[in-house]
């Protein structure tokens, strides 16, 4: 980084400008791709295809549905954010979206919750459990030295089977057999910002944390010492930085950001309740925002709002045409793909001409598997 | 409690271990190779899940080797556009792994409503066929324990005693062979092995290559022989349970087989526990092999920390 203001901030643009070359680049390929596989195997391909890319506009409850997914695509992407810039891949968010929709569930359904501390009480208490369950992995790693990835997995699975057991037993039903809980007073319920749309608080919560995140990222100390840890871990450490106490205290923030989405489900407009399986693989599909973002919790919700269109219209795709929505797994992993790579079009004309490949210095690997 | 150590100690318990542990193993197996060469292959969950579809699908056609080999080629194929992007493009494994496993939920979803024409849970309309079991019957002949040695050997799929064989086929690769310890060295110190004129990045790819024909082998087996059928994501985390297994064997052969009988033997646990105790949730049986892999990879984790601070810390 340099200490000249004026170059840092003329390189700043070229990078920006490079970087959304290349995640419009990515998006263009990934869309190919979908292309020819839809036209192999739709009846319709082209009515499908419209369906994906105009179907989230089409309607103002469209439109709410499109935003409602921007906005918790942006909160899980700068959960995984704060992560991959400590270069801790801890993949827990799901299970803290769980957890802390359990917690946002137990004040809602409380006597508290039929009170104006409904919505603070509730987001408070996922918060708490979201950094609670962010804390475990990361602790087992500082003190122990337990992979952080297979653990965090593990508390993802052991979250839902937890949601699942808890709403089949004990938190209140509307009758029995369903599996969701009774519908939260209207005070612990967040309100719509929008009417008749799924536009609520949520919204403006987002956007406190995007702000939260990139002051606490990039204006304390603490942000700072998170980027070195994660640039170099043992460099921060000889620098007098407390690596494993930073490694822990981003995975525990991160662990609060996916409490928050969790209240922001079932307390958002979308549910107003706690259903079994309700998160259905969003929290995973940060781990896209934040990569297209390069972990840079400004460019997070401009990310989100495309990939959330994306989403959404494969949503209306799979209602309206002949094309499962699941498709969109494939776009997802394209971007993914293409934009961690070291791709660009120069590169792809070098690769198919070169045959001796060089020794990489390991990277990936080497960095990552400890 | 009484019946539960009655079935436990059963020789029907055993063999529903063994079922259980075959697949773990084979991935586990997998991902030592990979994790050897120096890259954690967190896509195991992935590779299963699409060495899941591939041979169901392919069963339906083919005869079962046939689909066999279809769900190991998936892994394979996927390894190769892993080590592709990981090492000729320069991407964190870590992130393309995670593609992979995104790629194949969504994917195998998507595959399976276009081959059944619409139904995104299971492939129950499909005629997919099984992997036959190894019949030992004649082993009661032997006087004694000739009962004894039937009721606890016959009746296993052909890929776990593939499987077994392949723990020390692994083993032999390893410790025997000169590409074997390439491997190892391209995963502890890649600068040696470059310098030494050993290709590093093609044994990586290979790596990578049969870490995902392993993956794709072991889910063959659980949609060929555990059930008989795909179900949506019905890999459930065993792929990444694989990947705690290769840490606690303490990244040996031995190690990974007794990991996986360890989480296979409670894997079985919560497939038997419904039966014996009403009482206790099926949500909490289910739980079991997950908070046992994190339990598992505490305890062994200090060890292999004080291990590496022996060798000097890398």
């Amino acid at each position: 980084m340099s200490n000249i203001p004026a170059i840092d901030r003329a390189s700043r643009w070229k990078t920006i400008r490079r970087e959304t070359l290349r995640a419009l680049a990515a998006l263009a390929i990934a869309l190919l791709v979908t292309f020819i596989v839809v036209l192999f195997t739709s009846k319709a391909p082209f009515e499908a295809f419209t369906q994906l890319l105009t179907a989230p506009v089409s309607r103002v409850r469209t439109v709410g549905l499109w935003i409602d997914d921007v906005v918790k695509l942006t909160i899980t992407g700068l959960a995984f954010s704060l992560v991959f810039q400590a270069r801790q891949f801890s993949m827990g968010v799901q299970g803290q979206v769980y957890i802390g929709a359990l917690a946002a569930t137990y004040v809602a359904l409380s006597p508290l919750g039929a009170t104006w501390a409904g919505i603070p009480l509730g987001i408070t208490a996922a918060m708490l459990a979201g950094a609670v369950y962010g804390f475990l992995p990361g602790i087992a790693k500082a003190k122990l030295g337990a992979n952080e990835i297979v653990s965090s997995l593990m508390l993802n699975y052991i979250a839902i089977e937890l949601c699942n057991f808890l709403v089949r037993t004990n938190l209140p039903k509307p009758q029995a057999g369903v599996l969701t809980t009774n519908d939260f007073p209207d005070s612990a319920v967040f309100p719509a910002l929008v009417a008749n749309t799924r536009i609520d608080l949520g919204l403006i919560f987002a956007l406190v944390a995007v702000v939260v995140v990139w002051f606490a990222l990039y204006r304390t100390s603490w942000g700072l010492k998170l980027r070195l840890v994660g640039h170099n871990a043992r460099f921060a450490e000889y620098s007098g930085i407390k690596a494993t106490f930073i490694m822990v205290s981003a995975m525990t923030a991160s662990g609060a950001l996916g409490g928050l989405l969790g209240s922001m489900f079932v307390q958002g407009q979308t549910y107003g309740k706690l259903t079994v399986l309700f998160e259905g693989g969003l929290a995973f599909e940060g781990i896209l925002v934040a990569i297209v973002a390069r972990s840079r919790p400004l460019a997070v919700p401009v990310v989100a709002l495309f990939y959330g269109y994306l989403r959404q219209g494969a949503q209306l795709m799979n209602i309206r045409t002949d094309v499962p929505a699941e498709v969109i797994g494939v776009v997802t992993a394209i971007i993914i793909l293409l934009v961690s790579s070291s791709f660009s079009f120069g590169f792809i004309k070098k690769l198919f001409n070169r045959d001796t490949a060089r020794v990489s210095a390991p990277v990936a690997a080497g960095g990552a598997a400890k | 409690m009484m019946e539960l150590f009655l079935t436990v100690f059963s020789a029907a318990f055993f063999v529903t271990v063994i079922r259980t542990t075959t697949p773990l193993l084979l991935a586990t197996l997998g991902g030592l190779i990979a994790d050897l060469g120096g890259a954690l292959n967190v896509a195991l969950e992935g590779m299963m899940l699409i060495g899941c579809l591939t041979a169901v699908i392919v069963s339906v056609y083919a005869p079962w080797y046939v689909a066999v080999a279809a769900g190991l080629g998936a892994g394979a194929l996927l390894g190769l556009i892993m080590a592709f992007f990981a090492f000729r493009l320069k991407a964190d494994i870590i992130l393309v792994g995670f593609a992979i496993n995104i790629f194949a939920a969504g994917g195998t979803v998507f595959a399976l409503a276009l081959a059944t024409g619409g139904d995104k849970g299971t492939s129950i309309n499909l005629p997919s066929k099984a992997i036959p079991a190894v019949d030992l019957s004649f082993l009661s002949n032997i006087p004694v324990v000739g009962p004894t040695l039937t009721a606890f050997l016959s009746g296993h799929s052909v890929l776990s005693w593939f499987a077994a064989f392949l723990v020390f086929a692994v083993w032999y690769f390893l410790y025997r062979t000169p590409w074997g310890l390439w491997l190892r060295g391209v995963g502890e110190y890649p600068a040696a092995p470059e310098a030494a004129g050993i290709p590093v990045n093609k044994i990586r790819t290979w790596s990578l290559i049969v870490s995902g024909a392993l993956a794709g082998l072991g889910g063959a087996q659980l949609a060929m022989f555990n059930y008989v059928g795909f179900t949506r994501e019905m890999t459930a985390g065993r792929g990444f349970i694989a990947l705690g297994a290769v840490l606690l064997g303490a990244r040996h052969p031995v190690g990974a087989l007794l990991a996986a009988l360890l989480f296979g033997a409670f894997e079985a646990l919560a497939v038997v526990m419904p039966g014996l105790f009403n009482e206790i949730p099926a949500e909490i049986i289910r739980m079991i092999p997950f908070v046992v892999t994190i339990a598992a990879l505490v305890l062994f984790s200090v060890r292999a920390q004080r291990a590496l601070a022996m060798r000097g810390a890398k």
